[in-house]
């Protein structure tokens, strides 16, 4: 495409001159967000994130130079080239061989469709690239017509980051030569934005802003499995791919020829659809508030403590009862894990301790009072031997007798409630566990990055410079289980191909790439396996039905 | 369309086009049996000027009897059946009329936004009691209910028709699902056994899914009957609005471009048009206060203080000749009538002329008919409605001498113009040159406008005065001169002298 080296060097291709502050030139930006158009938020300083990972703090993760043999060896062109241009002969299956056919043949033949329909010369894409250290320029509006052109292109620039916009009318990089206002979006994948960072309300285990560990990441696998099961059950989309975004979040992408479409209006449905929390009546009060009436009087040895409830996103949050269907199914699929890793205390603690039952249960509506005052008496009592898990059960069986369900367990009869009690406090009381749970595990999205089209998202299969990890596919059979600690830097990678290559040489028939000779082999295998294969049928079948189609019209069978 | 090639097209070529269109309206019209069209299509067919105003007239008509319902917040049954009433007397008396009337109002109302708000709104509640009636009448729906459920097939059919993708969710999947539609908010327990569901796709429901209203299964919104009509109501005033700003746009163009064509002038002057007592309508205009007040009696005090030129010509001509001819019968019959004259005032008044050079007998004979007729007693028994400037001004022009129809200000020549004002002593010389110039440019509403200004000094500032119309329709004109007097007769008369800085509202570009 012949784009000169120079064309950074303009202003105009940097739309976010305004968050950047400490640097002189403005299109140098130091914020590392994975999704910054919708981001207003202080970029992180990388003191304070260097050490993300203690087990491998030691050694560099991450340089320039690692980078370099990242994008010329490892970097998976054909999955993201045949994902992106979303044709089928870009792959090839042969005995259940996933493989991508020769340069050769995939350039001449232009078989199966027209180029011109092909929506990857369209697609935007954008470049962070940090020509000295310290130094980012970010690039827009780049956009290539082939998978080899793409390729030179990150090989030769070494961006830290890429982005994934929409595809539009005109190819991107023309972006100039066009009349203002010409240039529009057409599709785009529906997409979502996980991150830790809106979690740090609930966060007990210590991390904040960037930092995560095993324990707050169990959040992360809540979230996925939500959201997976409300894109597929309710709204019907096959093709969702999940990603780690090479730090403290996840990223999903829906990729059905119907989510590519969506308006953006559509978007914004969807998104709300999964959102919970700004709903709150304006008839009721909110829990914090229930929290600021109690707090000084009920509990005076009640001492501070990093338990964090009714301060953040979700707080305050009403739910309709009875629960929304999508609802009910997220909490059957939040409870099990609320009780095993968010209520221990090697999880957040929230039933482990006498401080933080005694906060949980502040948070009770105030007509359930003679509850929190029974069940703090009991937990509080050396006798008491029960588990977290107990208490939970305990409690909630407590509310429901409380309110007029059956006969309470333990001793001590169960508190009833007066016979006067409002329907609204009624309501509140049975629906505080569901909200309890909501509160503390129910997926936080950034809805901002799913309601626009031309909403800028980091590449998949990038590597983050802070972390040195790489944005690798998530199956959806792991969501529980997948391991962030587990994902290979860029330093390990280059070990594991130096390794593989010393031992075995070139001569293993299953190995076409070089990154099956390192631990990307499993995560990209999967990917293409369960991911880019069904999808590129669909959309093969697609494009014989429509071939059908217009044959009909033409009579020509 | 274009695969099939361009020999079969060529071969029919341009002579079966219209035919087709005209055709594929006529029994593709989505308004055919049920009344409710979301109005995608332009229609294609020719009307005549006079239909063209006409059906335009009957639509505003209803339009206008529906805001006037809402103001007075009728009780829904009320509203409900006036509105049928006026649905089925106004757009019920030929198959064109709807659609037509529909794109004529839409193009005549698209030129600002305060005229496309009105028109949005109006046109909205009537669609949306269209749809209401089409479905509240089905099995489904207790109280109504007649038995049959061709209602819930016509909905069905407007639904297929219009690319609303949905399905009625069967007894059984209903009652398989019962419990997730019993735990979407909103939903009645109790009502839920007479609710019929609709499966759509979940894009069609994207504000109830954005709320979590509807329950949502593999890429469908399941929607209660009630709410697809909220559906279908928000997709029609979606797609009406945004046709109605980009018809503005595109109106500027034609209507400046063809002043001399009749449409534009027609259409720019329709929301000032006249659907008042006399025309049957629901006097939201520029009718007077109940009938009687102009009557033989008073007619020729009134018409030297009160009526614009043309009228005053007409009064004139009576009184001169004794008779008028037939354009000038219907012109100011009309105007009289609207005016509120009764049907025997307005007979007594022209029998009291006529009969100076004819007898009794033969004026019953020859004009007491057509005055029946104008007053709706007669013949089709249509409302005739009194004539709009435009309508005047586009008619055929008076012959000299006998005849004193049409609008002085256009059909005049500058000289008799000149003198005939200076004749009736209207204004000063400022005044009578402002008008002049005003002539010149065929700018006559305007002119028209200035000599309301120029003989109703300071009506701009007195309460209880309204100047909308004045320079758009006779009656108007002569309303806003009555209630000026009114007002002035309460204020005890006192003068006013600033006369020269008023200007009449709404004056029209470019006509
Ligand atoms: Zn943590």
């Amino acid at each position: 495409m012949g784009a000169p080296d120079d064309e950074y060097d303009n202003d105009e291709e940097c739309e976010f001159a305004e968050e950047v502050s400490s640097t002189p030139s403005a299109v140098v930006k130091s914020c590392n967000n994975d999704a910054y158009c919708a981001r207003r938020d202080a970029p992180m300083s990388s003191s304070k994130s260097s050490s993300v990972d203690p087990s491998s703090s030691s050694s560099v993760v991450f340089s320039p130079e690692l980078l370099g043999v990242y994008y010329s060896r490892l970097f998976p062109y054909d999955l993201l080239y045949s994902w992106l241009s979303y044709d089928p002969s870009s792959i090839v299956v042969n005995n259940g061989k996933v493989v991508t056919p020769s340069k050769a043949s995939s350039s001449s033949s232009s078989s199966s469709s027209p180029s011109s329909s092909l929506t990857f010369p369209r697609r935007e894409f954008s470049m962070t690239i940090e020509p000295s250290p310290g130094q980012e320029v970010y690039i827009r509006y780049q956009s290539f017509t082939s998978r080899d052109e793409l390729c030179s292109a990150v090989t030769r620039r070494r961006p830290t980051k890429i982005d994934i916009g929409a595809v539009f009318n005109h190819p991107p990089k023309d972006n100039k030569s066009l009349p203002s206002g010409r240039l529009q979006t057409v599709e785009r994948e529906l997409v979502f934005d996980i991150d830790l960072t809106d979690y740090d309300a609930v966060r007990n285990c210590g991390c904040g802003g960037a930092d995560i560990c095993k324990k707050c990441w169990t959040y992360m696998g809540m979230a996925m499995e939500v959201i997976d099961a409300g894109l597929r059950l309710d709204f019907g989309f096959v093709h969702v791919a999940w990603f780690y975004s090479g730090r403290r979040g996840v990223h999903c992408w829906v990729c059905d020829d119907g989510a590519r479409k969506l308006s953006n209006e559509a978007r914004s449905a969807v998104a709300s659809y999964f959102e919970v929390g700004y709903t709150s009546r304006p008839a009721s009060a909110s829990i914090s508030r229930y929290l600021g009436m109690h707090c000084v009087p009920l509990f005076p040895s009640f001492r501070a403590h990093h338990v964090n409830l009714g301060s953040d996103k979700n707080k305050g949050m009403h739910l309709s009862s009875p629960l929304h269907p999508a609802l009910s199914r997220a909490h059957e699929i939040l409870e099990p894990h609320f009780v095993d890793r968010v209520l221990p205390e090697d999880g957040h603690g929230l039933l482990a301790t006498r401080a933080s039952w005694t906060k949980l249960l502040l948070t009770l509506p105030k007509a359930a009072h003679p509850v929190a005052s029974k069940l703090e008496e009991r937990w509080r009592s050396t006798k008491d031997r029960s588990t977290p898990r107990e208490k939970w059960i305990e409690l909630k069986s407590e509310l429901a007798s409380f309110v007029g369900g059956g006969p309470a367990r333990g001793g001590g009869g169960p508190a009833k409630a007066p016979k006067n009690m409002s329907s609204i406090d009624r309501t509140r009381i049975e629906m505080w566990p569901v909200e309890t749970v909501f509160q503390q595990t129910y997926p936080r999205l950034d809805i901002n990055v799913s309601k626009m089209q031309n909403h800028l998202l980091k590449s998949p299969f990038c590597v983050h410079p802070k972390t040195g990890r790489v944005c690798v596919p998530i199956d959806s059979n792991d969501f529980a289980t997948f391991d962030p600690f587990a994902v290979p830097t860029l330093a390990r990678l280059i070990r594991e191909l130096d390794e593989y290559e010393a031992k075995s040489g070139d001569g293993d028939a299953g190995v076409v790439h070089d990154w099956q000779k390192t631990s990307l082999r499993g995560p990209f295998e999967c990917f293409q396996k369960k991911f880019l294969v069904p999808l590129l049928n669909d959309e093969r079948r697609a494009l014989k039905e429509e071939r059908e189609r217009r044959a009909a019209v033409i009579g020509d069978f | 369309m274009n695969v099939a090639g361009p020999v079969r097209s060529r071969q029919s070529s341009h002579t079966t086009s219209s035919y087709d269109a005209k055709n594929k309206r006529a029994d593709g019209g989505s308004s055919s049996s049920s009344g409710v069209d979301m109005y995608l299509d332009v229609p294609s067919f020719e009307l005549s000027l006079d239909e063209f105003e006409e059906f335009a007239l009957a639509r505003l008509k209803v339009l206008r009897k529906i805001e006037e319902m809402k103001a007075r917040n009728l009780l829904p049954d009320l509203y409900r059946s006036q509105l049928d009433a006026a649905i089925k007397s106004n757009l019920r008396s030929n198959d064109r009329i709807d659609v037509a009337s529909h794109f004529i109002l839409r193009a005549a109302y698209c030129r600002n936004e305060d005229l496309r708000r009105w028109f949005l709104t109006q046109e909205c509640h009537l669609f949306r009691h269209r749809l209401e009636s089409l479905s509240s009448r089905g099995p489904g729906n207790r109280g109504s209910g007649n038995g049959n459920g061709n209602n819930h097939d016509e909905l069905r059919d407007f639904l297929i028709r219009n690319d609303f993708d949905l399905d009625r969710v069967s007894a059984i999947e209903k009652e398989r699902l019962r419990d997730k539609l019993l735990c979407v908010p909103g939903t009645n327990p109790v009502e839920f056994n007479v609710t019929e569901y609709y499966r759509v796709p979940f894009v069609q429901a994207l504000e109830l899914v954005g709320r979590r209203e509807c329950h949502v299964s593999d890429g469908n919104a399941y929607v209660p009957l009630a709410r697809i009509v909220s559906i279908v109501a928000a997709k029609f005033r979606s797609s009406l609005s945004r046709s109605l700003a980009s018809a503005g746009v595109m109106f500027r163009q034609v209507v400046s471009r063809d002043e001399k064509t009749r449409i534009g002038p027609l259409l720019t002057s329709m929301n000032s048009q006249y659907t008042g007592p006399g025309g049957g309508g629901t006097g939201t205009a520029y009718g007077i206060d109940g009938e009687g007040t102009l009557t033989a009696a008073n007619v020729d005090d009134m018409a030297a203080r009160s009526m614009p030129l043309c009228m005053k010509q007409l009064h004139r001509g009576l009184q001169r000749d004794h008779k008028l001819k037939h354009q000038g019968r219907l012109q100011y019959g009309l105007f009289l009538k609207g005016a509120g004259m009764t049907l025997e005032e307005h007979t007594l008044y022209f029998q009291r002329e006529f009969t100076r050079i004819m007898t009794g007998e033969q004026f019953n004979k020859q004009y007491a008919y057509s005055i029946r007729h104008t007053h709706g007693k007669e013949g089709k028994r249509a409302s005739y409605t009194p004539y709009n400037c435009t309508r005047i001004i586009l008619g055929n022009p008076p012959q000299s001498g006998a005849e004193h129809h049409g609008c002085p200000f256009r059909h005049y020549d500058d000289a008799s113009l000149s003198a005939l004002l200076g004749q009736l002593k209207i204004g000063n010389t400022v005044d009578r040159d402002a008008i002049m110039a005003h002539k010149r440019d065929g700018n006559f509403q305007l002119a028209c406008s200035r000599h309301f200004e120029a003989v109703h000094p300071g009506a701009i500032a007195l309460e209880g005065v309204s100047l909308d119309g004045v320079g758009n329709h006779p009656n108007a004109w002569f309303s806003a001169s009555v209630s000026y007097y009114n007002a002035k007769s309460k204020k005890g008369g006192g003068a006013m002298t600033d006369g020269g800085g008023m200007t009449v509202v709404k004056a029209e570009e470019g006509v």
